[in-house]
Parts: structure tokens; C-alpha cells; sequence
């Protein structure tokens, strides 16, 4: 083995893994299928290219293209780090929150096959077909590029470089802005409703995928001297995707596994079909794309999860200090007798107390149906609304509409006295109005504390900038979180499993996750469709008690529920609706004095 | 003026032969539910096909039958196979496509490690050149125009008179409802990659009679042309896939006329990325 077959194989690896990281992070760790990402390294290619050369007059026109600044080293690995970010941001507009994400992907799939079509079509910008050679390396006429130091420096710093972004990467994922990014991956609707803007999330996983995509497209143009649309055709992501894919989405080190198995790999198996036989010349590259296909396809069925799965974060729980908090907390907590203080509020109180959250004239249609119709609803603070109605009256479609999941065909919210009906779910819930989901919605791959932790509001490590500044900026709002999230996760006695994922728990915990991650929020108005389902009976009167003593410190309740038994101990007061219409509002006592709404709902 | 017309003509005859894949492909992606980006290759799959029985000395026409049977059955064994089995265990939407993406490279490369990578050619006369008002086509030209005609009405005669057509539009609205009516909504979905795998084929044919000359990757940007068609009809509706189908294909080849024809695709491409940011649901799909 040579030094110069070293050389090569050292700085493919380290670019291809620069390349895979960086969309482990998109795809694996937030859930963002970009399947244009190979012109976010060709970028990256092209601007390190056109800022080190001369004018394109320079050497006679022999190659045209735009910019040619000439800018010493490293100005163009920057330059193409800054490009390749800077490439996302005209997507924003697909990735936000409406686009299924199968479409936004399509979408990125065809801009990747045009803007190769378009450069290789289009001359004047990079030189066409042909592409673009004789890019300067770095340093030349400084050092002298054909010396084995050079190139065993060239090689380091590209290695060094790599490491780098790794360490980036790790950095990112491992804080609470990348538990964000894997909340959204694992549900993004139910990460939306927790007050995350899903389409800056998105924006800014595109924008560090990208500058790092071009980083690694700088240092190959810079090596190999040259850059052409051949080299980036849309199936080169595809092979970037398949060595995401087997190494393991998700997990950085599967990243660079899957760099080196598949791109790598790939390009060194081959070396070893001798050329001298009488093959079609086109055969074996055909065959090795048939490979890769057939790689992707095997490996999504026989191990979706790649060499190298995703691992679990494991968070300590300060337990000793916990554990004295609670003696005095916990039963104190539960034992209180919560019926009497409410019945001594709920006379005087709730009428008193001012509204927090109020309807009017709330309609919405499906395709000529109407769900909900003509509906006016007042909640006040304090209270614990309870919202009941049969199958199909429209209540799980009010509390959508409410919490900014589904826009109203007409009619207004306001909450807190701000009118909210034109800001969407995530704007909603950082005003305070937060719901939970009638169908199982934790985030699957995140622990049960990873799921309440990632509802926390105003985490520092919560953005692109806050994870970059590193443990130390956040970690003091960290331990907070963790304190708050031990308390609620003890006072609900789902201690033991804070460490499981929350997609491997029953049903019944799976419900107080869900509970326990709204309340995170901190929210002033909590919007809980049928909280209770599913729900041991014992189990779902101590949610019930829960929630009034948690109404009586002010927070304030509206509840779907079709068990009256909890509506009975629980709820006051209580609204009724069918058919997409307010029928009767009033205390259970009250209601069941009312034909019709006995009628409606209450018979048997 | 005539320049315009002329392209108009070339318009017509790509608006016939996108029709006829984007009809397909919507039909499929409503149906079955797969996003299936293996599409294009299934379509180049066709048109090698009926180029092997016609470089042995057949007519392309025997050929394209053949075609349409091939990828007929080669449609309903890659659902069985592929997507089935993957859509049974729950996989994402997106893991979906990238299954497919996978199958795409196995069909297309698989077409090229046979075939080669040269560009072939059906050996096809094209006929008396007709002139009317202007435009000015081929005798084939207008023959696959014609058959694109016979296709949709066949298409609107399936999908509004038969009981099949009904059951793939009610499973397309709502599997589940569908399946508790009484529809054997897995027959219905094996029947519609049988029907859209036989429309892929005859696009194939019908695309590589039109395009001249084609290889392996000729149809990846062909597919880009489909998808704009169908995501300006909005996905899944067989009438807005003939909508789009009309208004990508003339669009694209009357835009030959002012701009570079290098640049010909750039129009429908914009047109798909518009309708994706603004109006995924196509302009039909208001009621989805």
C-alpha cells in the first residue's frame, strides 16, 4: 500500500463522513428527508472553486465562470461552508408545517435533478458539462502541492476538520435543542402543539446540514482539483442515504461507519475487478448502483435501525436530594381531600374569576359538513371545564381549533384577552393554551424524561445558538428542568420508567407522559381531549385530583371526557354538545335536570 | 407565429404521453397509497422492452402490448414483494419513498447493466407529415396523441362506470370505510397496480417513441414533468393529472420556443415547487 492510495482513501473518508454527519443530523436526529442534498455539497464544490481561481480570463477562456476572486486559503473552504448554509434558505417554504414531509422530500428531489440539469445546460455560471478544473489547491505557490508533506498535511487537516464536525454535530445533538429536533422527528404535529416552530427547527437543520455538506464539497474540489455536474447527479444522495441508513440514522458514529462502508467502500471494492476483461464498460457501475438499491431496500427491512442504533440518553436523576424533597411533598400531595376546597371555590369562584379563554362563533366544515357550528364558549380561570357530547358532536374538532391545530372556517379565540385565532399552534402554546391529543402522541424515541423535558419552555440549550455555546450556558436551566420533571414524574409515580422510552410503556402511562409533558409547559389554560382514556379508574381519579388541586394554584382546565363519573367528582361546570352546537352549560346536577340534554347525551 | 405553432404541436404530442404516465402515477399514489418514485423506471423498463422485440425485427407496435403486460406484472409483483409487506409492518410515508427510491435505482441501473449505456432508437417510420391550421405533425405523432385520447376516456369510463373504478375511488377516499362497505379493498389495490403498472408501460413506449433516442436515465427527468403534472391536479386525482398532463406539456415545448430548450423543464419545475409551497393539494384537490 502506497502512501498516496492512503492519502486518497483518508481524505474520501473524511469528506463522505463529513457528508453523511451532516445528513445524519437532518434525517436521522430531525426527522428532515432532503433528498437534494448532494447540491448542497456541490455548492459548497462550486463556491470553493470560483472564489480560490483566478478570473476566468486568466488562463484564456478556455473555461468560463462566474466570480473568480482568487481568495488565498481558507477563505474558499469558509466561503464554501457559507454557501452550502446559506443554499437552504430559499427551501423554508417546503419544510414548513403544512407540507407532508414525503412531499417536501419530492420536493427537494426534483430541485436536486434541475439544478444539475440547469448547470449542466448553462455555461456561463460553471463552465457547463464540462465543469470546472485546474482549481488551485490549497496554499499552491505558497507550498509546493506535489511534495507527500504537503499532501500528508492536506490529509490531517481534512481528518482534523471531520473530527470537527463531529464533535459539531454531538455538541448539537446533545442538548435540549437537538432533544427538540428528535421531538419533531418522532411527532411533529404533537412537537408544533408544545409551542416548537417547526419551520425555523427545520430552516435551521437545512442550514447546518447544508454549510456542513458544503464544507465537505470545498475540500474534495480542493483535492481533486475539479468539479463537474457528473460528479453530483440526485443518485449520489441517494448513496449518501444508503450509508446513513446502514450505519445507523441517528447515531453519529453510525454516520461515519456508513460513510466508510458505502461510499468508500463502494469506490475500493471495485479497484479489485481487474479492468482488463472483456465486461461492457458500463456494467459494473450500472451493477454497483443495483447494489446500493438493493443495500437500502435489505436494510430498511431486515434492520431499520443500521449498524449502529440510535443509543439511549440516559439523564441522572439528582434522587438523593429528591428523595428528602419528598417525604414532605408526595403524600401530603395526594392525601389532601381536594372535593371539599373545590365545592368551597366552585360556588363563589368561577363566576368571579375572570375569563381566559373565550369563543365565538367558532365554525368549522369539512368539505360542506359541519363539524362544529355557530359556537360561543366562555372558560374562567381557575375552573376545571369539563366538555362533553356524543360521538361526532365536534368536541375533539373545537379543542383543535382552539389550540391552533386546525384553522376555523370562521368565527374568533381569544385567550387571555389577545385574540389568537390568527397565530398558529405553536404561537398559541407560548401564549399559554396547550393541549394534549386524543391519540397516543408521546415521542416515541425519546424517554419518558427526555418527553417532559423536551416541553420545557425558555431552555437556553433550546436553539441553534444556545447548543453551540454548550453545557455550560445551559446547563443550570438543565437541572432545573430535571428537578421540575422528577417532581411531576414522582407525583404522578412514573419514576421508575423515566429512564424507558415512552413508546414502550402501556397505555394508561403513555396517557400521564402526555398529561405530564403538557404540564411542563406551564400552561394557563390546558386543553385535554379524553386524558382518561384507557386509564385505570383509580388511576384516573388521581389525574382528576391532580388537576384541581393544580386549577386551585390558577392554572385552568378544559377536559374532554365520556366517563360522567369524572365529570361528576370533578367538573364544574360542565358544557354540552352535539351536533356540532352548544346545548347546555351548567353543573352535572344542573344538566341532568335538562331534557334535553339528557336526551342528547345523558340517557342511561 | 409559426414557430408557436410548431411547438404547439410538440406540445400536444408530450401533453398525450405525460397524460397517460401522470394518470397513472396519480391513480397509483391514490389508490395504494405509495408515493412510487420507482415510477420512471418501470416507464424506461417498458420502452427497452419493446425496443428488444423491435430491434429483433418486429414492429414497435407488437412490441408495445408486450411492454404494457411486462410492466403490468412486473407493477403488482414489486407492490407484493416490496410495498406490501413494508406498509403492513407500518412503515412511515417517508420510509416508503425511500424504498422506492431504492427500487429505482435496482430497475433503472438493472436496465442499464443490460442494455448498456447508449442511447437506442425504436426503428420507426414516422409517417406522412400532416399540416392543418399550422400545425404540423407526424403520422405517429398523431397516432399517440389519438391513443392518449382513447386512454383517458377509457379512464373516465372505468373510474365513472364500473364497479372496479368506483371501489378504486372509494378505497382511494377512505380504506378503512371502503373495506367495512364491503369492498375487498386488497383486490382493488393488486387491480390498480395491474391497471396503472399497464399505463406506466404504455408511457414507456409512447415515451420513447416520441423522445427519438433514450437510455436508462432517460426518464428521471420525465419524472420530474409527471410529478409537476400531478401535483398541479392535485395528487391522487385522475382528472387533474389530465389537467396538469395539458397544461406541463404544452407549457414546457411552447417555452422551447423563446427560451433555450435546455431550459425547456425549468417552467414545469417551478410549477411543482409553487403548488408544493402553496396548494399541495393540486387544484382539484380542494374537496381532499
Amino acid at each position: 500500500m502506497n502512501s498516496y492510495y492512503l492519502i486518497n482513501l483518508l481524505i474520501y473518508a473524511a469528506v463522505d463522513a463529513m457528508a453523511c454527519l451532516g445528513l445524519s443530523q437532518q434525517f436521522g436526529i430531525a426527522g428532515v428527508t432532503n433528498f437534494g442534498f448532494i447540491i448542497f455539497q456541490a455548492a459548497g464544490g462550486y463556491a470553493a472553486a470560483v472564489l480560490a481561481m483566478p478570473s476566468d480570463s486568466a488562463n484564456g477562456h478556455f473555461q468560463s465562470y462566474i466570480g473568480g476572486w482568487h481568495l488565498p486559503f481558507p477563505l474558499p473552504w469558509l466561503g464554501a461552508a457559507v454557501v452550502g448554509g446559506a443554499l437552504a434558505l430559499p427551501f423554508t417554504f417546503l419544510v414548513g408545517r403544512r407540507l407532508r414531509g414525503d412531499f417536501a422530500a419530492v420536493g427537494l428531489l426534483v430541485t436536486a435533478v434541475l439544478v444539475n440539469l440547469l448547470v449542466t445546460n448553462y455555461v456561463p455560471l460553471l463552465n457547463g458539462d464540462a465543469g470546472i478544473s485546474l482549481i488551485p489547491e490549497p496554499l499552491q505557490g505558497v507550498l509546493n502541492a506535489a511534495t507527500s508533506g504537503y499532501q500528508w498535511a492536506f490529509t490531517a487537516v481534512a481528518v482534523i476538520l471531520c473530527a470537527g464536525v463531529y464533535l459539531l454535530v454531538r455538541r448539537l445533538t446533545e442538548s435540549p435543542y437537538g432533544r427538540t429536533l428528535r421531538a419533531m422527528r418522532d411527532n411533529d404535529t404533537v412537537a408544533d402543539s408544545l409551542g416548537k416552530d417547526l419551520r425555523s427547527l427545520r430552516t435551521g437543520v437545512l442550514v447546518t446540514g447544508g454549510a456542513i455538506a458544503g464544507l465537505s464539497g470545498g475540500i474534495l474540489v480542493s483535492y481533486i482539483t475539479t468539479w463537474s455536474p457528473a460528479a453530483w447527479g440526485y443518485a449520489e444522495t441517494v448513496v449518501l442515504f444508503a450509508a446513513v441508513i446502514i450505519g445507523g440514522a441517528g447515531n453519529h458514529r453510525g454516520a461515519v461507519l456508513g460513510a466508510v462502508l458505502v461510499p468508500v467502500g463502494f469506490e475500493e471494492v471495485t479497484r479489485f475487478i481487474p479492468s482488463s476483461n472483456n465486461l461492457p464498460p458500463n456494467l459494473i457501475p450500472s451493477l454497483e448502483w443495483v447494489a446500493i438499491g438493493l443495500l437500502i431496500v435489505i436494510f430498511l427491512w431486515f434492520r431499520p435501525q443500521g449498524i449502529l442504533p440510535e443509543r439511549k440518553r440516559a439523564i441522572a436523576l439528582p434522587a438523593v436530594a429528591a428523595d428528602v424533597q419528598s417525604g414532605a411533598d408526595d403524600p401530603q400531595e395526594l392525601t389532601q381531600p381536594t372535593l371539599a376546597r373545590r365545592s368551597g371555590a366552585g360556588s363563589a369562584g368561577p363566576d368571579a374569576s375572570p375569563v381566559v379563554l373565550r369563543a365565538d362563533g367558532l365554525t368549522r366544515e369539512f368539505g360542506g359538513v359541519r363539524a362544529v357550528s355557530d359556537v360561543s364558549l366562555t372558560v374562567r380561570r381557575g375552573t376545571l371545564t369539563g366538555l362533553i357530547g356524543p360521538n361526532g358532536a365536534g368536541k375533539s374538532t373545537l379543542l383543535a381549533m382552539l389550540a391552533g391545530t386546525l384553522p376555523p372556517t370562521s368565527g374568533t379565540i381569544s385567550c387571555l384577552g389577545q385574540d389568537v385565532t390568527a397565530l398558529p399552534a405553536f404561537r398559541r402554546a407560548r401564549v399559554g393554551l396547550v393541549r394534549t391529543f386524543q391519540l397516543a402522541s408521546e415521542f416515541k424515541r425519546l424517554t419518558v424524561l427526555e418527553n417532559l423535558l423536551s416541553a420545557v419552555p425558555g431552555n437556553r440549550g433550546d436553539s441553534l445558538a444556545g447548543a453551540i455555546r454548550g453545557r455550560r450556558y445551559w446547563g443550570s436551566d438543565e437541572l432545573a428542568a430535571i428537578a421540575t420533571a422528577e417532581a411531576l414524574l414522582r407525583r404522578f409515580g412514573l419514576l421508575e420508567v423515566a429512564g424507558q422510552y415512552a413508546g414502550d410503556l402501556s397505555g394508561g402511562q403513555r396517557r400521564l407522559v402526555e398529561i405530564m409533558r403538557a404540564l411542563m409547559t406551564e400552561p394557563t389554560v390546558l386543553l385535554l381531549d379524553e386524558p382518561m382514556a384507557g386509564v385505570h379508574p383509580n388511576l384516573a381519579r388521581r389525574i382528576g385530583r391532580e388537576l384541581v388541586a393544580l386549577c386551585r394554584d390558577g392554572m385552568t382546565v378544559l377536559m374532554v371526557e365520556h366517563e360522567l363519573a369524572i365529570m361528576d367528582e370533578f367538573c364544574d361546570p360542565v358544557i354540552v354538545m352535539a351536533e356540532g352546537t352548544v346545548l347546555a352549560e351548567g353543573t352535572m346536577a344542573e344538566l341532568r335536570a335538562r331534557t334535553e340534554v339528557v336526551e342528547a347525551y345523558l340517557v342511561g | 407565429m409559426s414557430l408557436f405553432l410548431a411547438s404547439l404541436g410538440f406540445g400536444l404530442v408530450t401533453a398525450s404521453v405525460l397524460a397517460i404516465a401522470a394518470v397513472g402515477f396519480t391513480l397509483q399514489f391514490g389508490v395504494t397509497d405509495v408515493l412510487n418514485l420507482a415510477y420512471g423506471a418501470v416507464m424506461i423498463a417498458g420502452a427497452f422492452i419493446a425496443y428488444v422485440i423491435n430491434n429483433a425485427g418486429l414492429s414497435v407496435w407488437v412490441g408495445l402490448p408486450v411492454a404494457v403486460a411486462v410492466c403490468s406484472g412486473g407493477s403488482v409483483a414489486l407492490n407484493s414483494l416490496v410495498y406490501t409487506p413494508f406498509q403492513r409492518r407500518g412503515a412511515s410515508p417517508i420510509t416508503m419513498v425511500i424504498v422506492s427510491l431504492g427500487v429505482t435505482l435496482i430497475i433503472e441501473f438493472g436496465v442499464q447493466a443490460v442494455a448498456g449505456g447508449t442511447s437506442v432508437s425504436y426503428h420507426l417510420a414516422q409517417g406522412p407529415t400532416l399540416q392543418a391550421g399550422g400545425l404540423i405533425l407526424t403520422a405517429v405523432q398523431l397516432g399517440v396523441i389519438a391513443l392518449s385520447l382513447v386512454v383517458m376516456a377509457g379512464v373516465h369510463g372505468l373510474l365513472r362506470y364500473t364497479k372496479l373504478g368506483k371501489a378504486m375511488r372509494a378505497t382511494a377516499a377512505n380504506r378503512m370505510l371502503a373495506r367495512t362497505c364491503g369492498i375487498r379493498t386488497g383486490r382493488v389495490i393488486t387491480l390498480t397496480w395491474a391497471l396503472t403498472g399497464a399505463l406506466c408501460g404504455l408511457a414507456g413506449v409512447v415515451f420513447g417513441i416520441d423522445s427519438g433516442s433514450f437510455d436508462a436515465t432517460s426518464t428521471d427527468v420525465f419524472l420530474v414533468l409527471i410529478l409537476a403534472a400531478v401535483f398541479l391536479g392535485g395528487p391522487g386525482q385522475a382528472y387533474g393529472a389530465m389537467l396538469g398532463a395539458a397544461v406541463i406539456g404544452i407549457a414546457t415545448e411552447v417555452s422551447a420556443a423563446f427560451i433555450p430548450a435546455d431550459y425547456k423543464y425549468v417552467i414545469a419545475f417551478v410549477i411543482l415547487l409553487v403548488m408544493l409551497g402553496i396548494r399541495p393539494a393540486g387544484l382539484l384537490g380542494a374537496r381532499a
